[in-house]
């Protein structure tokens, strides 16, 4: 599988799924198989939970994510306790989750392990610093698009993304809802300089001047934009939106006459809550987006099967991608 | 008292100890639950300790195999959970024990540490035992798992495992059943290991005492260079201050570029009274006094040139507006109930310190003067050991008395201003043998450049032509 020596260039890599079912886990155990001959330590780990023998959603099997000995990987105190492998404790962080502090372990035989993980953006750049720092050479982390966690996937350097027929039906929505989220994981970065700068941005709605100086624009959020929107345009057309960015503010931002000068900075993808129609109209309309971390696509996966019952046809749903986005697209059942 | 309840009412403590460096959480907890001390010789037995860090700190190698000790205590982590779980004999789980082994193993390592300074300060218990049993390959590695070499059962066991999983076409089921093997067979070994090494509990919980203790120490001879603080001595008869200062207002002061000016007290076994003009320093005094106190009796250096300290059984303050407006009770009410609150501690046991700042001062001046007068008659009679500020004149001549010197100097033809008066102020006590007290009000309240209106007024109440206003 080409992709595979992709990754060999990255250090942290995520495994993302579209919606439940879309094949995540698969294609992650098939990423680990193929590392497995590679002589990189590798460390896995999650956003959240996963692992779960069945999904707790739909209640349909569900494959378990099986470890190699001598990998690495990062679980919560009780779902380490569960686990079915000789493993060594190598760690244990001081900050606790839901779940209990963070057990770093080495897998001293094959088996199978519950993953659970940091749930916010801080907690996971510390990991993976301190994974690395411990000389794993490629960290995975198995991520969910989940609006309900503060967690995002995009902190890692490069990213896989698993989609199919759960997501939808039909093949034309599917691609079409798919280019979505490959379209804004491609939003370009903005430079170095600036990166630093608002990296250390707290909240708000900050302003960005020609000169790449950023001023508080007083906005503590887009959900305020209502009852401020005299003071947006106060210091200039380009924006960093700390938190999310909604349908609403984008609608707002599309009726303004300096559209084409609007230029919105958002942390990662996954900040961008807007639904496709929306966005594609702001862009239509002349506005643009940057993100602070953008992270590197290496593949996009398809499962044709849906958790309903009914099948796509994988070939002609691999072509169907393929001739919209300019990424590499496999069945992982099929390679 | 413990710590924590001293810290909450006074801000000196609060500063000091915000600016304390502890390297773990351990240090901190150890520091807030530490009991005032009465005895006088924990007392010297426990600045003796924080002495001779402070010894250390500023001899050659010794500084730098501080510096590697002060960096193995940032890594220690609070496991009195776990070590209690093992006093009540539970079986620990596989963290647990990596959680046990990881702090024999730091401890260990402090030790040596410890053993290559000059004189080894603290007593830390030998952990080795520990290690032996907990780190079966010798490996001196932080990690752990229930190691093969335990048992050889376990270890043909898990080889078992490993090949049934390996084999063709084995079913789940027989999986599961070798793994299940397995697990009861490390279980036992897991339980074999607790009950080996709880016998050393009580080891690990000294242990991790002593850990807390040293950050303690280090943290409070580093924070005694740092800002000038010495070693207190003990004094059977009066409590005298040279030099005496209070970091917080002095770290702010600096901040500005401006100088403290410290000052020298001596308290005897009876009541004193402190006069002075506005803005001299008198409630600082008093909370310098208290924050001298406690910290002698936490075991602390204090901040003074020199300092002989008696030890006190209680330390009762009243400064600052004692107002609660949910208690219903007015400024005045609550300073009364506070007060005679002292009043019946000071019969109670003779061997307090009280400090009371401005007392009655929100009342009328006839009242108040002869409320001041009589609560200083009792500390007077009962020969308490207390400091009463105050504005009023007309204070009973028996009692003593010390007055800031204030804007005494000659200061021709300077202009004073808010910004300045710091370095205009003579901020040092003198006795005062007669009862009048200065009258500075209207002088400082001017310089502070209130409305001009209001002193010009108030200045001629006080030439007695009074203006009535006809309107």
């Amino acid at each position: 599988m080409p992709f595979l020596n992709k990754i060999e260039n990255y250090s942290s890599l995520s495994i993302v799924g579209l919606e439940k079912n879309t094949g995540k886990t698969e294609c992650l155990n098939y990423v680990l198989s193929r590392l497995r001959d590679s002589h990189k330590q590798i460390a896995l780990t999650s956003i959240g939970i996963d692992g779960e023998s069945r999904d707790q959603v739909t209640h349909t099997q569900k494959p378990e994510i099986e470890l190699s000995e001598g990998m690495v990987f990062v679980t919560s105190e009780l779902h380490y306790k569960k686990r079915k492998l000789l493993s060594e404790v190598l760690d244990i962080s001081r900050q606790s989750t839901s779940l209990g502090r963070l057990v770093t372990a080495r897998a001293l035989s094959k088996g199978k392990v519950l993953l659970s993980g940091p749930a916010n953006n801080k907690a996971i750049k510390e990991l993976l610093a301190d994974l690395k720092k411990k000389g794993v050479d490629l960290s995975i982390v198995d991520g969910a698009l989940s609006r309900k966690s503060l967690g995002s996937p995009a902190v890692t350097e490069a990213m896989i993304l698993a989609t199919g027929a759960a997501l939808s039906a039909n093949i034309s929505q599917l691609v079409f809802k798919t280019q979505y989220v490959y379209d804004l994981i491609q939003l370009p970065e903005i430079n170095t300089k600036l990166k630093t700068k608002l990296s250390e941005v707290g909240s708000g709605i900050w302003s960005v001047d020609v000169e790449e100086n950023i001023t508080d624009t007083g906005i503590s959020s887009v959900l305020l934009i209502d009852k401020k929107k005299d003071k947006l345009f106060k210091y200039g057309y380009h924006f960093f939106v700390s938190g999310a960015v909604t349908d609403k503010f984008l609608d707002f931002l599309k009726i303004q006459k300096q559209i084409s000068e609007i230029q919105l900075i958002v942390r990662d993808f996954t900040s961008i809550f807007a639904s496709s129609e929306t966005y594609y109209a702001f862009v239509k309309r002349g506005g643009s987006i940057r993100v602070l971390n953008h992270t590197n696509l290496l593949a996009i996966t398809i499962n044709p099967v849906s958790p309903d019952g009914y099948t796509l046809n994988s070939e002609e749903l691999k072509q169907a991608l393929e001739h919209k986005l300019d990424i590499p697209v496999y069945d992982i059942k099929r390679i | 008292m413990l710590f924590r309840e001293a810290i909450l009412n006074t801000s000196g403590l609060q500063f000091l100890v915000e600016n304390l460096d502890l390297k773990s959480s351990l240090g901190r907890r150890f520091l807030l639950n530490s009991k005032m001390m009465c005895d006088e010789l924990e007392i010297t037995a426990e600045l003796n300790l924080v002495n001779q860090f402070v010894l250390l700190q500023t001899t050659d190698p010794n500084t730098e195999i501080l510096s590697k000790i002060e960096h193995k205590l940032a890594q220690l982590r609070d496991i009195r959970g776990t070590v209690n779980n093992l006093l009540g004999n539970l079986v620990l789980d596989d963290i647990e024990i990596f959680e046990i082994k990881v702090f024999a193993l730091l401890t260990q390592e402090i030790e040596v540490l410890q053993k290559e300074l000059k004189n080894v300060v603290l007593e830390i218990p030998n952990l080795q035992p520990i290690i032996r049993i907990l780190d079966p390959q010798n490996t001196k590695i932080p990690s752990f798992y229930i190691y093969d070499n335990y048992s050889e059962e376990l270890a043909s066991a898990r080889k078992a495992l490993k090949i049934t999983k390996a084999k063709q076409g084995v079913t789940d089921k027989e999986v599961e059943a070798c793994f299940d093997a397995a697990q009861k067979l490390e279980d036992k070994v897991r339980e074999d290991l607790c009950s080996k090494i709880s016998c050393f509990g009580e080891d690990l919980s000294q242990a991790l005492n002593q850990l807390s203790h040293l950050d303690l120490l280090i943290a409070k001879a580093n924070q005694a260079l740092k800002l000038n603080l010495i070693p207190a001595s003990v004094s059977k008869e009066n409590t005298s201050y040279k030099g005496m200062f209070n970091p917080m207002v002095k770290n702010e002061l600096e901040n500005q570029y401006k100088k403290y000016q410290a000052i020298d007290i001596d308290l005897e076994k009876s009541v004193c009274l402190i006069t002075g003009a506005n803005m001299a320093g008198k409630t600082v005094i008093l909370k310098t006094l208290a924050l001298c106190q406690y910290l002698f009796q936490f075991g602390f250096f204090v901040p003074a040139d020199s300092a002989k300290i008696r030890i006190v059984d209680k330390i009762s303050t009243s400064i600052g507006d004692e107002q609660s407006e949910l208690n219903g009770l007015s400024s005045f009410a609550s300073e009364m109930l506070k007060v005679s609150e002292m009043v019946e501690d000071a019969h109670k046991h003779e061997n307090v310190l009280i400090l009371i700042d401005e007392l009655a001062r929100t009342t009328n001046p006839v009242e108040g003067l002869a409320i001041v007068n009589a609560v200083a008659e009792i500390f007077y009679q009962n020969k308490i050991r207390s400091v009463i500020t105050t504005h009023y004149s007309g204070l009973n001549s028996c009692f003593r008395k010390l007055r800031v010197v204030g804007l005494d100097k000659e200061l021709g033809e300077t202009l004073i201003t808010r910004k300045n008066i710091n370095s205009y102020m003579d901020y040092s006590l003198v006795e005062d043998y007669n009862g009048e007290v200065p009258h500075e009000a209207l002088r400082i309240a001017s310089l502070l450049g209130i409305n001009k209106e209001i002193v010009e007024k108030a200045k001629t109440q006080l030439n007695g032509k009074l203006v009535i206003n006809k309107c």
